[in-house]
């Protein structure tokens, strides 16, 4: 991690695939439009990638400790119920977050 | 990271850009914070942050990156996961084709600057906004963000954590983000594809089982594609 020159290189990396992306339109914007299938995926994987980010970030967590995954369920489920009512995101994610901190030091 | 809701609330027509930015910037800000503290706490300087934010300026992807390039994963497979946790700003130039800036400089600096939120911002921009003033929006977008996560990465340089837990905050993000995709869903099919997908992944390659589990995902949109053509 504190290796300077594997961080530039990944981040230029990523930087570069990132670019790639959001420009690709202006380069090839017939051939997206006419490709139904690539925007099918493009309704499709938002919400599977969310929950995949989700999951995987979740169960990262709940590994680190020892007493289940109960506190990674508990403040998933209020900030995913604050966020549907209130569509306020620092809210949710704020409230959801504390409520975590709560769980893993005071239990 | 969205500050989507507010911004759709908002009237398009009169707005100046301060008016349409000052809600990003209240969204980029502690959430560059939390990129920056995080990334610092986690080993890189703040430099390094501050470079990450300019170079790459994609959320979810800096996020993704902490504990990748903490446990010292490939180059490559981080960019094949960049490729897939930003795949959907592919689809972001294309409503924005005809009024983007037609300057070289402008239009190539606002397609990189294209963040979900900068995205959002500029489609309820009016058809006849000057590109001078598109472009001056992504990039004051971009200002909040690099300014967030320089701010983090100084505070994350002093500070010793003495909490358990505060990176939830991303677990937090994810959950917000996947709730509004939720909304937006046509079908509840994608949601069950990543559970499912993920388990399977879990089991057959655990070190790798996100980047398998996308893979999967993208296999089972495919087909699900192909098979509502096949029915009609």
């Amino acid at each position: 991690m504190n290796d300077t020159g594997y961080l530039i290189a990944v981040i230029f990396a990523m930087g570069a695939v990132t670019f790639a992306l959001r420009a690709l339109p202006f380069l090839s914007a017939r051939l997206l439009r006419r490709s139904p299938v690539v925007q099918h995926l493009g309704r499709f994987l938002p919400l599977a990638i969310m929950v995949l980010l989700l999951v995987h970030s979740a169960s990262g967590a709940a590994r680190e400790h020892a007493t289940g995954p109960w506190p990674e369920l508990i403040a998933i489920a209020v900030t995913s119920l604050l966020q549907w009512y209130s569509r306020n995101p620092l809210l949710s994610i704020v409230a959801g977050t504390a409520l975590y901190v709560l769980l893993r030091n005071w239990h | 990271m969205s500050s989507q809701q507010q911004l759709s609330a908002a009237p398009a027509a009169s707005l100046s850009i301060f008016s349409l930015t000052a809600p990003v910037a209240m969204g980029y800000i502690p959430l560059g914070m939390v990129f920056g503290f995080l990334f610092v706490q986690a080993g890189a300087n703040w430099l390094m942050a501050l470079c990450a934010s300019v170079v790459v300026y994609a959320g979810a992807a800096q996020y993704m990156m902490i504990p990748m390039v903490a446990t010292g994963m490939p180059i490559g497979a981080i960019a094949l996961a960049t490729l897939l946790v930003n795949l959907r700003h592919i689809f972001y130039g294309l409503s924005l084709l005809d009024t983007f800036p037609r300057s070289k400089l402008l239009r190539w600096y606002t397609a990189f600057a294209l963040t979900d939120e900068t995205y959002s911002v500029l489609t309820t921009l009016p058809r006849d906004t000057p590109p001078q003033r598109m472009a001056l929006l992504a990039l004051l977008n971009q200002a909040w963000w690099v300014l967030g996560s320089l701010l983090g990465a100084i505070i994350g340089a002093q500070a010793q954590v003495p909490l358990e837990g505060l990176d939830f905050v991303l677990c937090s993000l994810f959950a917000v983000l996947a709730v509004e995709q939720w909304r937006a869903r046509s079908s509840p099919l994608p949601l069950w594809t990543a559970l499912i997908s993920y388990a399977v992944a879990t089991v057959v390659i655990p070190e790798h089982a996100l980047v398998l589990a996308i893979l999967l995902s993208i296999i089972v949109g495919t087909v699900s594609y192909k098979k509502e053509q096949g029915d009609e």
